[in-house]
């Protein structure tokens, strides 16, 4: 295991100096914030002061060095159009947006994968077959209109719910989070069932498909012939069997949620990161942009270790093959 | 005599689907006593099976019993419904086939014994380690206070199949149904099983319906056989007398096709008369002089796992310990003469397998060298090409060997045009000359794989391997996975065919008795080596090494005296 884990770090470091160059070249080619960042009408010298001042002058392989050990004192810069350090920055949004993701995702999961298992267990009947057909539905139906149409029914129509912001927010280890108080959990329903949807639907129908699968193995018959009860079967034998896809997209959703909620940021005006990476993008704040590229790909890459150690928790044979 | 323990009257399991009605059981009635052993037999699709879920209610959708009644101890068990479950495990239980698959790979063997014995009864989780440990020991798991926290994985397939067993014992059931229980185990392993089943038969008071395909196993063990087909019995009665003078034309086809009854190098399933024309055939035998035409020295075969450069780097800074390689054929030498079939028996991972497919060029061998009449079957270096056509293989499973998606035809002339023996457009005359020299019709080339029955698949692939005009064949247990009625069928075809085209077989097999029948000389591989080899006949007659006689006393035998087991 220790191996694993010793193995796994090496090739995350090397993942991440790729990544490093692969985004700092990219960014590279966007354009020149040099034109965002000056007045049209500032004068030539002025132009240079600035240039100079962010060090845009020097060859990209010189300025990548000086990100890169700037980076490795924990300093990502600062920002272009903020004014500010990156890390601050990102920090403030971040929560936003993990406490977002997490609770799509979990809603997703534990709405998702009862439901799912339901389905396989009973594709015949007809709560099942509705349940196959809204979550086609809930693939194919676009992120932004059910989020539109939600803020039309409940915040406009009925009035219930807010149409967007945060609400109230607790301080803890001084990052805002809403989800401690009643008013900031109000403010997360909506938007955190909207980004739900989609998942859900994609757990619904991994679970069905699972559960239909094991339902005819002989697993399943052994058990029913030793007279286990159905329940004890779908929750014992079952879900520990289709908790193995499903752990992996779990954790694929998280990472790409996080990472990409940004529709969803956007109609409900929620301040997370993926507000934040849009507006660096049109104003060409590379810092951020780069700052913000490389935590996803930091983020995706504990993902993909977290999911491969529950892995060996869940499959004891994973645990044998990757040495004790 | 009381009443018998078990009732079953005018059984009828159908299933209903779209292309009609299909009869799985079709009036079936028997009964089994208290203490009892009773062989359930038949070929694939009797309905053996289908009578053993029917019993105890877990058939498969859409099947139904439509008709009939089972009693157990006069208790009506049909159109119970969900109380079936309050039976099944407490009075009725069943052992599966293949332990692999019936055992949940990630719940712990005590875990999966507790669910079952919670299933009927609550128990605390000390109480039910106890009682689990002690149902390990008794089906004869050494050491079962640790072996109760493994996984299945982590048991060998004999042992599996005795947790499975043990599970099932776990209540002390009137009944027990034994699904094909050894079909998927090594001929030793099946040989302990059935010793034990037999004891804790006799110790318990435990009645079994034992159901087979295989004849010799059910004659081992039973008291009384039924022999099933087409979803009826055809014949039931004492062990003895059903297998000693069966009164059924099909019992009796069934004995003749065993290879272990008919003399070595005949035709298996002929009436008297058409074995003395087989005979004489056989007799013609071409006597070829060449030995040493296939040759194999100090072959070894070592499966080492990819090293990359951290693994590496972990193994010296001692975090790792290296994956240790697995020595799958160890310096194995031995020849073939032209003309010979050369049976290659061993249990499973004694490295046959590998070796065959050394032989015919799949794998490199890691050292020695291969020859086929004097010329290398493979390139050298470790990503060596083969370099002949002359070898060919016929694996086990000619449905996996075969690409569902090409017609037959298209597979068997594939090899054949790009080796140029045949020519694009003559590729349909040449594809039908090999299909008649298996005994199929020529037309069956525009078809594709899964519209053939097992049997018809394997002649599919004899013809593929044959058309491209091999010398030396490797049939990796071609019959394996037949019928006894097929595999006979199967086995006369090799037999005719090898005396046809003078073809050199190496016959690798588990089963002792078809490798005497097909084969002219044995060599016997354990653990990646040949522990014997010789004559089929002295192998037979006088195995010089324990594990060969060891293997020999394993094989289930047809006996015409009483079964072993006498009814109490």
């Amino acid at each position: 295991m220790t191996a694993f884990i010793v193995h796994r770090i090496w090739q995350a470091l090397l993942v991440m100096l790729v990544m490093s160059i692969l985004v700092f070249a990219g960014v590279f080619l966007i354009g020149n914030p040099v034109d965002v960042l000056i007045s049209p009408d500032a004068t030539q010298e002025i132009r240079q002061q600035v240039i100079a001042q962010y060090g845009l002058d020097l060859p990209i392989w010189q300025q990548y060095l000086h990100f890169m050990t700037s980076l490795l004192q924990g300093d990502f810069g600062r920002s272009f159009v903020y004014n500010m350090p990156v890390s601050e920055l990102v920090a403030s949004r971040f929560p936003a947006t993990m406490e977002l993701a997490t609770i799509a995702v979990l809603l997703a999961s534990v709405i998702g994968i009862p439901l799912g298992v339901y389905a396989g267990y009973r594709p015949d009947g007809w709560p099942s077959k509705i349940i196959m057909a809204v979550s086609i539905l809930g693939f194919s139906v676009p992120t932004f209109w059910i989020g539109l149409m939600m803020i039309v029914v409940f915040a406009v129509e009925i009035g219930i719910m807010p149409a967007g912001g945060r609400g109230d927010v607790v301080s803890i280890f001084g990052m805002p989070w809403s989800f401690l108080t009643i008013d900031g959990l109000h403010h997360l329903v909506l938007p955190a069932v909207n980004l739900s949807l989609f998942k859900m639907a994609m757990m619904i129908r991994l679970a069905a498909s699972g559960t239909r699968e094991i339902m005819l193995t002989d697993t399943i018959k052994f058990a029913r012939a030793a007279g286990i009860s159905e329940l004890t079967i779908l929750r014992r034998h079952v879900l520990r069997l289709i908790s193995i896809p499903l752990v992996t997209v779990f954790g694929l959703e998280l990472g790409s949620t996080i990472a990409f909620a940004v529709v969803t940021e956007t109609i409900f005006s929620w301040p997370g990161l993926g507000k934040l990476i849009i507006d660096s993008i049109t104003s060409l704040d590379r810092p951020v942009m780069v700052a913000y590229l490389m935590l996803v790909s930091l983020l995706f890459i504990t993902i993909n270790l977290a999911v491969d150690l529950a892995y060996a928790v869940l499959d004891p044979r994973m645990r044998q093959r990757g040495g004790k | 005599m009381t009443a018998p323990l078990l009732k079953v009257t005018d059984l009828h399991t159908h299933f209903e689907t779209r292309a009609g009605t299909v009869k799985a059981v079709d009036g079936v009635s028997f009964h089994l006593n208290r203490g009892e052993v009773l062989g359930l037999v038949g070929e694939s699709g009797s309905g053996k099976s289908i009578t053993g879920f029917s019993i105890i209610g877990l058939i498969d959708k859409p099947g139904r019993i439509t008709h009939g009644s089972i009693t157990i101890e006069g208790r009506e068990l049909v159109g119970l419904g969900d109380g079936l479950r309050h039976v099944r495990g407490r009075e009725i239980s069943m052992v599966f086939q293949d332990p692999m698959m019936t055992l949940n790979p990630v719940l712990t063997i005590l875990d999966q014994m507790t669910m079952a014995l919670r299933a009927h009864e609550s128990i605390s989780d000390a109480d039910a380690r106890i009682r689990c440990v002690e149902a390990l020991r008794q089906v004869r798991i050494v050491d079962p206070e640790q072996k109760i926290d493994f996984y299945p994985h982590e048991f060998s397939g004999g042992m599996r199949q005795r947790v499975a067993i043990a599970i099932a014992l776990l209540h002390r059931p009137k009944v027990i149904i034994a699904d094909e229980p050894t079909t998927a185990l090594d001929v030793s392993v099946q040989a302990e099983i059935l010793v034990e089943v037999k004891a804790l038969v006799a110790e318990l008071g435990i009645s079994l319906i034992w159901i087979s395909h295989d004849l010799a196993t059910v004659a081992s063990i039973s008291n009384r056989i039924a022999v099933m087909r087409y979803g009826k019995i055809v014949e039931t009665g004492p062990a003895a007398e059903v297998l000693g003078a069966p009164a059924h034309p099909y019992t009796r086809m069934l004995l003749d096709a065993l290879p272990s009854r008919s003399r070595p190098g005949q035709l298996l399933g002929l009436d008297a008369g058409d074995k003395q024309a087989s005979e004489m055939r056989i007799a013609h035998r071409p006597v070829q002089s060449q030995s040493g035409f296939v040759t194999v020295k100090h072959a070894v075969k070592r499966f080492e796992w990819p090293t990359s450069f951290c693994s590496r780097l972990g193994t010296r800074m001692n975090l790792v310990k290296p994956r240790s390689a697995v020595l799958a054929v160890n310096d194995v030498t031995f020849s073939i003469a032209r003309g010979e079939a050369l049976g290659l028996v061993g249990e499973s991972g004694s490295g046959k397998s590998t070796l065959g497919r050394m032989v015919c060029g799949i794998y490199h061998p890691t050292e020695g060298d291969i020859k086929i009449d004097g010329a290398s079957v493979i390139s050298t270096g470790q990503q060596g090409r083969k370099l002949t056509t002359r070898v060919q293989m016929i694996f086990q499973d000619p449905f996996a060997s075969l690409d569902p998606r090409r017609t037959v035809g298209q597979s068997i002339a594939e090899g054949p045009v790009a080796h140029g023996l045949t020519t694009r457009a003559g590729a349909r005359g040449y594809v039908a000359k090999w299909l008649e020299a298996v005994s199929l019709d020529p037309a069956v080339a525009d078809r594709y794989p899964h519209q053939f029955s097992g049997g018809q698949r394997q002649r599919i692939a004899i013809a593929r391997a044959l058309a491209m005009r091999p010398d030396v064949i490797v049939c990796d247990e071609p019959v394996a996975s037949l019928d006894v009625s097929i595999q006979a069928q199967i086995l006369n075809l090799l037999l005719t065919l090898r005396n046809e085209l003078g073809l050199t077989l190496l016959f690798i097999s588990h089963d002792l008795s078809v490798v005497r029948h097909l084969c002219d000389r044995i060599v016997v591989m354990y653990r990646g080596r040949i522990v014997e080899e010789g004559p089929a006949e002295s192998i037979f007659e006088t195995p010089k090494q324990p594990y060969t006689r060891m293997l020999l006393d394993a094989i289930p035998r047809l006996a015409s005296e009483e079964p072993v087991l006498e009814e109490a």
